[in-house]
């Protein structure tokens, strides 16, 4: 029986990973949609967009991580491919080396599906964490403090955005910019991306207003990306949406396992004070 | 340095004069650039550690040789005569389809690990662990991707478990750092209680 057992445990995750393989090549998500449920925050975000002038600049503060990048990957694209299809240029700068080769790869991407390149800057990477931060906050747009920040970024064209757009993920991510740029440059409205991980860490900066909007859950994402029309532009998003079966069988599965764990926890918990009591 | 540097950036939020925001911008650009030589000196310092791995065949020679030959392969493309950098389409070659597909592999992975170590942490019978793993089973739940009438009010839910309980939570976490922050910046800043105390 325990060599059973010991089989079926073994067997247990390459099971799933099979099964959650299986569901993702099914071509229909069986009448379940992601984007159906509430759509507040994707409802925030394009409030946020239409609040952008003709033609505005837009810094894209490009730090997330390899570990969530999936979960927000989908919405990223379908967001530029967005700003894009409202005209909006686009200056991609990165505060940690992992945002700066996740920026690159997207940056490829957007070349290789011949997005405008007069519409994508790319500012590269600068280091210094906060320090970086508050250095871009001072050296972007007309009233820079200096041209120091220029000098670090090897360019001389400094945007003057009106707004930036941080994927979060990384150390730096949103809260950061709420702390270190919005002080500096009350005019910059500033929207994120995040992975569901940072949603408790950055709803009360959501909620203040500090951030004009945010897409941070699975949900969140799938509605904004249901609700944006890119024309020429779609070949820009992800040809195809994530699989809701298959983050529903995984999300079941994890539920199954780990219901089954605390129950197992709880049932012996309650025979040992049986036993306890009988004694 | 401390103490004059502290009041200088403090002063130079608080106050509009261009010429404290000069003298804040050199202090600011100074971190930047010891920032960047940190970064620099602890590349260096992975690749000599790793160097010394393989010349004296110890730790693991192959992970070693795997790294230098990584760290070359991305500084001969970014740095060779004629190239563009970290812009580079040789680089980003190597980033897009070496670096990220293997980074998101190893994390893909991390499904099942973290449950396999839920699993072990609850067998260890520790109340915390069950209280994580009950919030994590509380959560996976509200977040399950359904549509209709049950998706919205798990939705509902998520949202009023957002704002309140975990909101309320993370608002004084998050107050809290900023007060414990200002408080610690400003002992440093007028060198009260060092770590000689």
């Amino acid at each position: 029986m325990s060599d059973r057992r010991a089989i079926l445990g073994r067997m247990a995750a390459p099971a799933l990973l099979l099964v959650l393989a299986g569901a993702v090549l099914l071509p229909a998500n069986i009448g379940l949609r992601l984007d159906r449920a509430d759509s507040s925050a994707s409802r925030g975000m394009n409030a946020a967009l239409d609040r952008l002038p003709v033609d505005p600049m837009v810094l894209v503060g490009f730090d997330a991580d390899l570990g969530t990048y999936a979960e927000v990957r989908p919405t990223v694209r379908a967001l530029l491919a967005d700003l894009l299809a409202r005209g909006a240029n686009l200056a991609f700068i990165s505060l940690t080396p992992e945002g700066r080769a996740l920026a690159i790869a997207e940056l490829n991407r957007l070349d290789r599906l011949e997005a405008n390149p007069r519409q994508i800057m790319d500012l590269g990477f600068l280091p210094g964490a906060e320090a970086a931060l508050v250095a871009l906050a001072r050296g972007l747009g007309p009233n820079a403090a200096d041209g120091t920040i220029s000098a670090l970024l090897g360019t001389t064209e400094l945007p003057d955005p009106g707004m930036a757009l941080v994927i979060g993920g990384n150390d730096l991510g949103p809260r950061s910019w709420v702390e270190q740029v919005a002080p500096r440059r009350e005019s910059l409205e500033i929207v994120a991306v995040a992975p569901t991980v940072l949603l408790p860490e950055l709803q009360p900066y959501l909620a203040s207003g500090q951030l004009a909007a945010l897409l941070a859950t699975p949900r969140d994402g799938a509605a904004y990306r249901a609700s944006v029309e890119l024309g020429p532009l779609e070949r820009l998003a992800e040809p195809v949406e994530p699989s809701s079966l298959a983050i529903l069988l995984g999300v079941l599965a994890a539920v199954m396992v780990l219901g089954h764990s605390l129950g197992g926890g709880l049932a012996s918990a309650l025979r040992a004070v049986r036993s306890r009591e009988t004694s | 340095m401390v103490a004059v540097v502290g009041v200088l950036l403090l002063a130079d939020l608080l106050l509009v004069n261009a010429s404290l925001a000069e003298i804040a911008g050199v202090a600011i650009d100074a971190a930047i650039l010891v920032a960047a030589g940190a970064a620099l000196a602890a590349v260096a310092s992975l690749a000599l550690r790793r160097a010394g791995d393989l010349v004296r065949r110890r730790g693991d020679p192959i992970g070693a040789a795997v790294v230098l030959g990584g760290m070359a392969a991305v500084l001969i493309a970014g740095l060779r005569p004629g190239a563009n950098g970290s812009s580079d389409p040789a680089v980003g070659w190597l980033v897009s389809a070496l670096l990220i597909p293997m980074g998101a592999t190893l994390f893909a992975l991390l499904f099942v690990t973290t449950l396999a170590a839920s699993r072990r942490s609850l067998a260890t019978r520790s109340r915390e662990a069950t209280v994580l793993v009950t919030a994590a089973v509380v959560v996976l739940v509200l977040l399950l991707p359904i549509g209709g009438g049950v998706g919205a009010w798990l939705s509902g839910a998520a949202g009023w478990a957002l704002d309140v309980p975990i909101g309320a939570v993370f608002r004084g976490m998050l107050v809290g750092v900023a007060i414990l922050a200002a408080v610690l910046a400003a002992r440093t800043v007028f060198g009260v209680g060092t770590t000689d105390e």
